[in-house]
């Protein structure tokens, strides 16, 4: 009853964001879900935003915060790839993206990573949290789903990956997905090497299920007649 | 070097009172209540184009303040917004972006983007970091086809083939998850409307009244303005009522005051 | 943990108008019956009406979970009133006990706002209205709830005579015939549908006289 729907609340992406580099490439993967409190304003947002033709960041915390930043930075980097005259380099998107974070570092509530490809270092992974920070990584985790998933990371993530095996990596974000309330939905992952772009998509009804993790179901009474009920 | 003189105001709000108010209400003065349009409005993309609906009820508290009020507003010939939230807010900055659009439409020469009405919308939003209290869905159909946003008073958007906002957002909503589908014809899009609005104008106390439908295709729209009435008057009083037209009289003979014994006090001076 | 507790309250307000009016031979007791919490509807049929006794019949809004519990308090100290008098209580009496039940909780009041009507010791219609921590007064006619700041203004153009200080002063009682009544009851309800959020669904109207009780229902709007 405390948790009333208030939706002139912010729009917050309690969310898991990743990103991953692999020899060749990155990943970057996120869920879908955004959320007023605990209402989903939008079960299949696109938190994974393009910024140029080889660079994209991934968005959480505030939504209005993270759009606009990414907006300014996209617009910086059309400016800056015409001045150029080549594309943009992943550490030139992921030091703009740091600059605004910084200098307005007392009015927005956002974390981004920033993933990409140029030709002069490979795929590059940058993490740019809420102060301003920012850190190249091999790997990355953002929102508030990626608190289940240091440990998996640790683990799971190897030097020297191959596409497929990184790509792999994208079932952290249903492990999040599973465990966090305030993460759900689809999961949506980008790849970025030397080759191009590509974008995946995969329905929330077509991930693993995790531990103790339900089926779903097209009616209630589908649980009650089942031969073994749950056990408290 | 600055210029010697005052240079008038150049518009914009006026913060002048802004300190005044906050030692006012630090000291329990109530600020005045806005007019709420405690609402239920909803957009679809469907088939060749996209539907806007709107309930009519505009709240001020728990009293209804106008029973048919329009929530679609004009944003350029081909693009409409649905306004919630404070209803000067979504009125003053559907206005101001609409006039933007049309001195853009003027200097280009070509129709209106969605996009750009977005983009202006959201930004001014922003800027006002959820002060201006208006929540709006926003629809159109350009030279890029279809096009359905949703934009939050702190400014962020969404881009999604069917829509709610308001208060009656959830009711509205439970009716699109349950039936929406792509490809809905002109006349399903209407119904799937109407019933999502529907679905808030009974069961939120903040929506009521009508419902009002914008049908925008390619070089088309359709502004249904009370498509729907379904809330009459339930009683009429059959005789209806008569007032008396005179006044009462209660006394007829004045006294003049200097003839008022006055028992306590000063007499009052002349 | 912390932060539920600081944001919890006993109380929630259930909206709702009642009405009453008492007539030289009659009186008519009416409630709508929706009730709700914030924007929401929780039933669109619930009575706010209850019969205390043969000849006293109560309308409350406010927060129905005290407005039950006053309930269940008044008709059970009417049983030991029966038991002990063997006979029905007055309304008046009624009336008195109503105001020393919401009284004694002065401090942790019933949220409850009441009208009670009936039929007094000579057959003549009474209404008396209450405040939550029992107040009251005996009266023509009555509003109370949510919509009674728009009800009560159209029930004085409608039954008070122009000013107090005309002569000769009216009786407590209305001088409408009872049809006129419930026709008067039937329009202030389907008046203020019309702009209190809170008001709607269905209006439920008790009438009481010499031949006995009766009830009658009307539909209002629904949104």
């Amino acid at each position: 009853m405390d948790q009333k729907v208030d939706l002139s609340a912010p729009h917050s992406m309690g969310t898991t964001i990743i990103g991953v580099t692999y020899n060749g490439g990155v990943v970057l993967g996120a869920d879908s879900r955004t959320s007023t409190g605990v209402y989903v304003a939008n079960r299949a947002s696109d938190k994974i935003t393009q910024l140029t033709d080889n660079v994209y960041v991934c968005r959480s915390g505030s939504a209005a915060d993270s759009q606009i930043v990414s907006d300014y930075v996209r617009y910086f980097l059309h400016q800056h790839t015409i001045q150029l005259g080549q594309p943009a380099t992943v550490k030139v998107a992921a030091n703009l993206v740091r600059l605004l974070s910084y200098n307005n570092k007392n009015f927005l509530e956002t974390g981004l990573i920033v993933g990409g490809w140029d030709k002069y270092e490979g795929g590059q992974i940058f993490g740019v949290p809420l102060g301003g920070t920012i850190v190249q990584q091999p790997f990355a985790i953002g929102g508030s789903g990626s608190s289940y998933l240091y440990g998996f990371f640790d683990q799971a993530w190897k030097e020297g990956m191959t596409k497929d095996e990184a790509e792999a990596l994208k079932k952290a974000v249903s492990l999040a997905i599973a465990r966090d309330g305030a993460s759900g939905g689809v999961v949506r992952t980008v790849i970025i090497n030397s080759e191009g772009v590509t974008r995946n998509f995969y329905p929330g009804d077509q991930l693993p299920l995790w531990h103790e993790e339900m089926e779903p179901h097209n009616s209630l009474l589908d649980i009650l007649g089942a031969p073994e009920p749950m056990s408290m | 070097m600055s210029p010697s003189f005052d240079l008038p105001p150049k518009g914009g709000f006026s913060f002048d009172l802004c300190r005044r108010n906050a030692m006012l209400e630090s000291k329990g003065l109530k600020a005045p209540t806005f007019l709420k349009t405690g609402t239920t409005i909803v957009g679809l993309v469907f088939q060749d184009g996209v539907i806007l609906g709107a309930d009519t009820r505009a709240t001020e508290g728990p009293i209804v303040a106008d029973k048919n009020c329009e929530k679609i507003h004009y944003m350029a010939p081909n693009i409409y917004c649905c306004g919630a939230g404070t209803a000067a807010d979504t009125e003053a900055v559907t206005d101001m972006v609409s006039s933007q659009l049309q001195l853009h439409r003027y200097h280009t020469g070509r129709e209106s983007r969605v996009v750009t009405a977005l983009t202006l919308l959201k930004k001014h939003l922003f800027n006002y970091q959820g002060h201006v209290s208006a929540a709006l869905v926003l629809g159109g159909v350009d030279v890029t086809g279809p096009h359905l946003h949703t934009i939050y008073p702190h400014g962020s958007t969404d881009t999604l083939p069917f829509a709610t906002m308001g208060s009656g957002s959830l009711a509205a909503m439970s009716v699109f998850e349950s039936k929406y589908k792509e490809g809905l014809g002109r006349d399903e899009g209407v119904q799937l409307v109407v019933e999502a609005i529907s679905a808030g104008i009974f069961n939120d106390l903040g929506s009521g009244s009508n419902v009002d439908v914008c049908v925008i295709t390619k070089g088309h729209k359709d502004y249904l303005r009370n498509h729907l009435l379904p809330n009459p008057r339930t009683y009429v009083n059959p005789k209806g009522f008569t007032f008396p037209k005179k006044t009462e009289v209660l006394l007829t003979k004045i006294i003049p005051l200097k003839e008022v014994e006055v028992i306590e006090g000063d007499a009052m001076e002349e | 943990m912390t932060k539920q507790h600081a944001n919890w309250s006993p109380y929630d307000n259930n909206g709702g108008s009642c009405v009453a009016i008492a007539g030289a031979d009659y009186c008519v007791i009416a409630a709508d019956t929706r009730m709700s919490t914030g924007y929401n509807i929780l039933t669109r049929d619930y009575s706010k009406i209850s019969q205390l006794a043969d000849k006293s019949v109560m309308a409350s809004s406010g927060f129905q979970a005290d407005v039950k519990a006053l309930q269940k308090v008044l008709s059970a100290r009417h049983l030991i009133y029966q038991h002990q008098h063997n006979k029905q209580m007055s309304c008046p009496a009624m009336a008195q006990l109503l105001s020393n039940t919401l009284y004694y909780k002065r401090f942790f009041p019933y949220y409850a706002f009441n009208v009670l009507g009936g039929l007094d010791n000579e057959g003549k219609g009474c209404v008396f209205t209450y405040d939550a921590v029992g107040s009251y007064e005996r009266v023509g006619y009555s509003s109370q709830g949510s919509g009674s700041t728009l009800i009560m203004p159209f029930l004085d153009n409608q039954l008070k005579s122009p000013s107090p200080l005309l002569l000769p002063a009216k009786d407590a009682v209305t001088p409408l015939s009872e049809t006129e009544a419930v026709d008067l009851v039937k329009t202030v309800f389907a008046s203020a549908t019309e702009r209190d959020i809170y008001t709607g669904d269905k209006l439920e109207i008790v009438i009481l006289n010499a031949s006995g009780i009766r009830r009658e229902y009307m539909d209002l709007r629904r949104d």
